[in-house]
């Protein structure tokens, strides 16, 4: 038997009549058509075999790993979620028997100076709804939330008390080196405002008004053109009605404009009519306007057998991002806005400025922050001569020694005058500048006896250690205090 | 040969009694010659302390002359240096109202006042004490903050400040030799374990004995964290030596660890697991809390971290066979 088989091919010599190299009919209809080479190539099993062949050889290519299917992608947001959460409590820290309420009575006493006070539980509810806590802050670390009444504390207890028996407004700005508590001055006003009664309005962060998170658009009849952020004055909206229980109590006392986007009852209540806004975004703005219009009707105005009005509490944190000339959005001819030109930032700085007055009382209270601000020569030249003009402040040294004079213009920066106009107009001179120092050695001795009791400082709070972290944390400015304490301490 | 000491005393308890208190070393130092114009004899010392009294010595401007003279520099001319003219006018009256045009100019109203509008002073000493009591001075008068308390604390030392395990870890978790960083993540991963809920110990897994109870363990992370890591640290290491067991199998033989090599490899074992959980929040604190869940997993009975414990501890017992152990 002689096999001879093909040198090329490999094939056996009987096998020759159905190899490659004679023409079988399925070949020669594909020759007839090459322009169609689908259905040959589908149909002829030689030629899966041949590209199963090429695939192994020569794809020297590493194959790519197949999405893990199984681990879970977390949801749009979870995680900025976490992130930010607030944690008001830790169930390991030993509860501090004896611990007082922050009241009416006890905040504006001299004995509670360097006491840990603890926030009554329907404040924290208040607090947490208007986001006056920050996740930056140490809340978390002790068994509830309590807070140190320093001198500054007191001070603003007996200022709020005089505010609400005169009727008086006052406007003020708090600054301080980064960590000297400005955000918790200002939560700490705003506890003792819903203890009083007052109605709290909180910005907590302004950057989150001028960096584009939010929608815009334009306020239509506005000269020059204003723009509203809907969803933001709803959620602001929301808050309100959810922090401020008294207005369940007010009742709408003026007629609606003509242009309401809504037909209201006449007697609504406040709440109700915040709850409104809150619901539907579009008309959020025009409701948050007679919203406030109706919070700062003049009592004497007011009906007698209407409720009359408390005094307001209007609070913005971060004061420096609420000033820029430049925000994130756009106008329609891609110009930047500038942040006074959004409706909800020009409320509050018309509050500010005086333009806007609070005939019943009340305090307009804005922060600064030290941490990562944008720079802003026209708010720091205008608050640093405010805080040149009030004479208690007067032989203060310049936080800054690269520019010892701040009250002074300096040629080489330009100047935003719809900033300075804030504190320089006509009602301008009245903006009081509050510069928050470090606690004394008592006050920082109290707190450090508080995490101690708590059981988060583990050592003897003995003279020498008060002296040691007071130093080292620049003459007792509370977030360095906090820092070498419990947060950073290893 | 004298018998050995079962124990040698300490250092300070061998130096001889002396009677006279002598100066420490560094006052004993003969005092340095100054080079003068005059070789001007050593001044006597009163006796009443080291050196002597600076009265003898020459003025600086002579001193400054005479190393001006010897290096050939010149140096201030003593002899013929004028006297200042405010002086002058001082002693003179007639003086006074021949001066010339200049000095009898009202001065420029700007002086510099000598205030500056910042602070240039760093902060007192004194400042850090809370002025509450005294009686640390008057107790050991003559020092500032009152003698330390004897023995000294371990943690005296500028450099032995943290617990040794703390110190250990933080230096595993740091990278790329950022300390303040890797500091950070140490603080976090303590307050994680403050803040999380107490372990449920799991009985299968024992953990190093003399352990506290599990609910006093969060108010005392470094503690917390000790008992995770010495819990899952193995004993010892296998040694693979090549050749000794012929026919090209290497000889493996266990080899018993230090505390700190203990540590290095369960926290690294630690470090690893950590790596493959899941974040749950974006943001700088992701690495603190995977370490810490697995810390507390590993109190907890959870983690795989066991398993290769188990695993060395069971090739170590196979191998122990290749131990030579030398009998007396």
């Amino acid at each position: 038997m002689s096999f001879r088989p093909c040198w090329r091919c490999f094939l056996r010599a009987s096998d020759l009549s159905t190899s490659i190299w004679q023409p079988s009919p399925a070949r020669l209809s594909a020759s007839a058509a090459p322009f169609s080479t689908s259905t040959s190539s589908l149909t002829n099993a030689s030629a899966d075999r041949s590209t199963a062949f090429r695939a192994k050889v020569f794809n020297l290519k590493k194959e790519k790993p197949k999405n893990d299917v199984r681990a879970k992608r977390p949801a749009p947001g979870e995680r900025k979620a976490y992130r930010k959460r607030i944690i008001l409590s830790n169930t390991n820290a030993l509860p501090i028997y004896g611990m007082e309420d922050f009241t009416v009575e006890n905040m504006c006493k001299q004995e509670s100076k360097g006491m840990v006070l603890g926030i009554p539980g329907n404040n924290v509810d208040q607090l947490r709804a208007v986001e006056a806590f920050k996740p930056t802050q140490a809340w978390g670390m002790f068994r509830r939330p309590g807070m140190l009444v320093r001198n500054e504390t007191v001070e603003y207890a007996k200022l709020l008390e005089e505010l609400q028996s005169q009727g008086k407004s006052l406007r003020r700005v708090l600054v301080g080196e980064r960590g000297s508590g400005k955000s918790v001055m200002v939560l700490q006003a705003m506890t003792m405002a819903f203890l009083k009664g007052w109605t709290v309005i909180n910005i907590p962060e302004a950057q989150e008004l001028i960096i584009g998170h939010y929608d815009y658009a334009p306020l239509s009849g506005s000269s020059p053109l204003l723009f509203i952020q809907k969803s933001y004055t709803a959620r602001l909206l929301s808050q309100i009605s959810r922090s401020n229980p008294q207005l369940e109590t007010l009742r709408l006392s003026s007629t609606p404009p003509s242009n309401f986007p809504i037909p209201i009852p006449a007697n609504i209540s406040l709440a109700r009519l915040a709850g409104l806004g809150a619901s539907d975004p579009e008309i959020a703005w025009p409701v948050f306007q007679l919203l406030i219009s109706e919070l700062t009707l003049p009592n004497s105005s007011i009906a007698a057998d209407d409720q009359k009005r408390p005094p307001l509490l209007f609070t913005l944190d971060s004061l420096a991002n609420a000033m820029k000339d430049q925000t994130a959005y756009m106008t329609a001819s891609f110009k930047p806005i500038h942040a006074h030109d959004l409706t909800l930032l020009k409320t509050f700085m018309d509050y500010l400025s005086g333009a806007s007055p609070l005939p019943n009382g009340g305090l307009i209270l804005a922060a600064t922050s030290a941490s990562n601000p944008p720079p802003n020569p026209s708010l720091d030249l205008a608050l640093a001569k405010l805080e040149t003009h009030s004479a208690s402040q007067s032989s203060a040294p310049s936080p800054d020694p690269y520019n010892p004079s701040p009250a002074t213009p300096n040629p080489f920066y330009t100047y935003d005058q719809r900033v300075m106009d804030i504190f320089e107009g006509p009602n301008g001179g009245q903006v009081e500048v509050q510069r928050l120092p470090g606690l004394s050695k008592e006050e920082a001795k109290g707190l450090m006896e508080y995490w101690a009791k708590s059981g988060i400082l583990r050592q003897d709070v003995d003279e020498r250690l008060v002296g040691e972290k007071w130093s080292l944390s620049g003459g007792g400015i509370v977030g360095e205090l906090e820092r070498g304490c419990i947060r950073m301490r290893i | 040969m004298p018998p050995r000491l079962p124990f040698r005393r300490p250092l300070c308890s061998q130096l001889p009694v002396v009677a006279k208190v002598q100066p420490p070393l560094c006052l004993r130092l003969a005092p340095r010659r100054h080079i003068t114009a005059e070789e001007k004899p050593l001044p006597e010392t009163d006796g009443k302390g080291p050196g002597h009294d600076h009265s003898h010595l020459p003025h600086v401007s002579e001193e400054a002359a005479a190393i001006g003279k010897v290096t050939g520099e010149g140096g201030p001319d003593i002899e013929e240096q004028g006297t200042p003219v405010q002086e002058v006018l001082n002693r003179d009256e007639k003086a006074e109202e021949k001066k010339p045009e200049v000095l009898k100019e009202k001065p420029d109203s700007k002086v510099p006042t000598g205030v500056r509008t910042f602070s240039t002073m760093a902060r007192q000493r004194s400042d850090a004490l809370l002025a509450i009591s005294q009686d640390s001075a008057i107790e050991s008068p003559g020092h500032l903050f009152g003698l330390p308390e004897l023995p000294l604390p371990s943690n005296g030392h500028m450099k032995y400040r943290y617990e040794p395990i703390v110190k250990q870890i933080t230096g595993l978790i740091m990278k790329s030799g950022k300390l303040g960083v890797a500091q950070r993540n140490t603080a976090m991963i303590l307050n994680h374990l403050r803040t999380a809920s107490p372990p449920t110990i799991n009985p299968n897994r024992p953990l190093i004995p003399g352990a506290p109870p599990a609910s006093q363990l969060p108010l005392n992370p470094i503690l917390y964290m000790t008992l995770a890591i010495d819990s899952v640290a193995p004993l010892f290491r296998i040694r693979a030596i090549r050749g000794a067991a012929g026919g090209g199998t290497a000889l493996q033989i266990p080899v018993p660890l230090t505390i700190k090599q203990r540590r290095r490899q369960a926290f690294m074992w630690i470090l690893a697991s950590a790596s493959k959980r899941r974040t749950r929040g974006s943001g700088r604190g992701g690495f603190a809390q995977k370490v810490a869940e697995e810390l507390i997993a590993v109190v907890e009975g959870r983690s795989g971290v066991w398993d290769r414990r188990g695993g060395i501890h069971k090739l170590g017992i196979a191998a122990r066979a290749n131990l030579r152990i030398r009998r007396k």
